[in-house]
């Protein structure tokens, strides 16, 4: 029981990572993307290269995944400067598409659809995490880091900035804020962040594919936001809980037949879509006045 | 005699795919909606058919019929109850996507607790492939999938330009304020563009039941190619659609001739990422700057 509840807790923490640095662009930057699976796949696949193949040092494999991922989202944030609204949907769409098929085709370092296998805990200073209760101690010290990077960025002079230019982006740029640095500089602090989620990912599951990166993740992480709230600190970690619960909730419902346990939870948090939007698109924590903002 | 080949299976797909983004195309022109479930109603139309005509064996009309009739309904209803009351508060364009997101993966697996999670197919003698010429291989239904296009195409055409509510339709996409002034209400409007959007996908419904098959999750992937082809062609121009979908499909296809089959998927968004990068307005939209 125990090594189930550690179990879910870890991935609650890698979620919460994903959710907050989704809603970092998508609550604050205004940048709706449905891409963000493909940043955490980055991560994931970068960091499960390095340590099967040279080395299993934390600190250079999440350097690596925080990096990688971070220049990957100039792919992101090209179309982010040019189109806004529904064209910047489709374009995240288009990405994740050819993130997915890049993922699962190119062979000699994604490992194809077979994934990679194998993935060793990472060392720090000589401590191997192969405990998962040091493993989950050290998502959550992640998880507070990455919570702790993303307040500083948001109360500071570079979140009022980034609201700025959600709100009006010809207003903040005749105020003389840099809008094309500013919206970059978001995108690949979101993107690395979420790297660091894809790294620990691998490290904790030590067996990656394609499966994980798919857009029903990006849409499911889209759901935490905004289920949770969007624009607000808080809302995306409620949106995580929320949904992950939701899974083994449901197991405890008698009159559900296991097999459809999946399908279940797929309705009932496409309805809870359908139903929040239409009367509270502010999300749980947020609150009705941002519905236009949302 | 590859290239032609590929070139008759692109035709194919081209017009399968411009039949699929027509009601996307149209519905996205006139009401701005971002409307995401359209691949849901695809599978609607599409599994109705094959439940009425393969299983309970109905007649082919009947079941087409009633196939339209699920798919209009589907598009009505959602549109009268849950996009009008999410607009009434001036919702942006995300919130409609994300709720017609949540319609779309209750459809999903509304439908793969009935059907399985599994592939169907129609069985017809159509979809059987003739050897036209040595080593060309043409099934006869690619022909009726192309007729079936150009055929929805005139009507849609004819529709728009030659009656009063394809007129009316048509100032909806230009400007919803200004036809109130004369009289007209957008939200019946809209019911009319959602009526006609969504029967406009059963042709290809029923058309892909019988040439690659149904799955209850393939309502993304028609999602993914009607937002494409939309942008593509250029928003609010169906013309456009029609040529971005053929386009597609036909780039789809025929890079097959250099690459692997897996990679072809890919072909399509790499040509959607590129026209959001250079030409966002699409082959006939107009100029959209940020």
């Amino acid at each position: 029981m125990l090594a189930y509840l550690q179990n879910i807790a870890v991935l609650f923490c890698i979620n919460a990572m994903l959710a907050l640095t989704l809603n970092f662009i998508m609550g604050y930057a205004g940048i709706f993307s449905l891409a963000h699976a493909i940043f955490f796949g980055v991560g994931a696949y970068a960091t499960a290269y390095i340590a099967m193949y040279f080395t299993d040092s934390l600190l250079i494999c999440m350097s690596a995944s925080i990096l990688i991922s971070a220049l990957l989202s100039m792919a992101l944030a090209l179309p982010a400067l040019r189109v806004r609204g529904e064209y910047f949907v489709a374009a995240s769409l288009g990405l994740q598409v050819i993130g997915v098929t890049i993922f699962s085709e190119w062979k000699s370092v994604t490992g194809g659809l077979g994934g990679m296998i194998g993935i060793p805990r990472p060392k720090l200073f000589g401590y191997v995490f192969n405990d998962d209760g040091m493993f989950l101690l050290l998502a959550f010290v992640m998880l507070l880091i990455v919570i702790g990077i993303i307040a500083l960025l948001v109360r500071g002079s570079f979140g009022r900035s980034l609201m700025a230019i959600r709100d009006s982006e010809s207003a903040a740029q005749s105020y003389g804020k840099h809008v094309n640095a500013v919206k970059t500089i978001s995108v690949a602090v979101s993107a690395g962040l979420a790297g660091v989620a894809g790294s620990l990912y691998a490290f904790y599951i030590s067996f990656i594919n394609v499966e994980s990166f798919m857009l029903e993740t990006s849409i499911l992480l889209m759901a935490m936001v905004i289920i949770g709230g969007t624009g607000t600190l808080f809302g995306p970690v409620v949106g995580a809980a929320l949904l992950m619960s939701l899974p083994a909730a449901l197991t405890y419902l008698p009159f559900l037949p296991p097999s459809e346990l999946g399908t279940i939870q797929q309705i009932i948090y496409g309805l809870a879509m359908v139903l929040l939007m239409m009367f509270r698109p502010g999300g749980l924590v947020g609150g009705r006045s941002r519905e236009k903002s949302a | 005699m590859l290239f032609v080949q590929l070139l008759a299976n692109g035709l194919q797909t081209g017009a399968l795919y411009a039949l699929i983004a027509a009601g996307f195309s149209l519905i996205f022109g006139m009401t701005r909606i971002f409307h995401a479930a359209h691949g849901a109603t695809f599978t609607i139309a599409g599994f109705i058919f094959y439940e009425l005509f393969a299983i309970l064996h109905w007649a082919l009309p009947i079941a087409a019929i009633a196939s339209a009739a699920a798919a209009g309904l589907f598009g009505v209803l959602l549109d009268r109850f849950v996009y009008a009351i999410i607009q009434r508060h001036e919702g942006s364009f995300f919130t409609v996507f994300v709720a017609s997101f949540g319609a779309a993966i209750v459809v999903q697996n509304l439908i793969s607790i009935f059907f399985g999670k599994g592939m169907v197919t129609v069985t017809t003698p159509l979809s059987k492939s003739i050897e036209v010429m040595p080593s060309l291989f043409i099934a006869p239904i690619s022909g009726i999938i192309i007729l079936c296009a150009i055929v929805a195409f005139l009507i849609l055409q004819w529709l728009l330009t030659r009656t009063n509510l394809g007129i009316a339709l048509r100032a909806l996409g230009e400007n919803p304020n200004l036809i109130e002034v004369y009289g007209l209400t957008p939200r019946r409007l809209s019911q009319y563009v959602f009526l006609i959007g969504s029967i406009l996908v059963v042709p290809a419904a029923i058309l892909t039941s019988a040439t690659s098959g149904l799955n209850p999750s393939m309502g993304n992937h028609v999602m993914l190619i009607s937002i494409a082809a939309t942008i593509v062609g250029g928003v609010g121009s169906l013309r456009g659609a029609a040529v971005a979908g053929m386009l597609l499909g036909l780039a789809e296809n025929l890079c097959l001739a250099v690459i692997d089959p897996q990679w072809s998927e890919a072909v399509t968004f790499v040509i959607l990422f590129l026209f959001i990068l250079f030409r966002p307005g699409g082959v006939y939209g107009r100029a959209i700057v940020s």
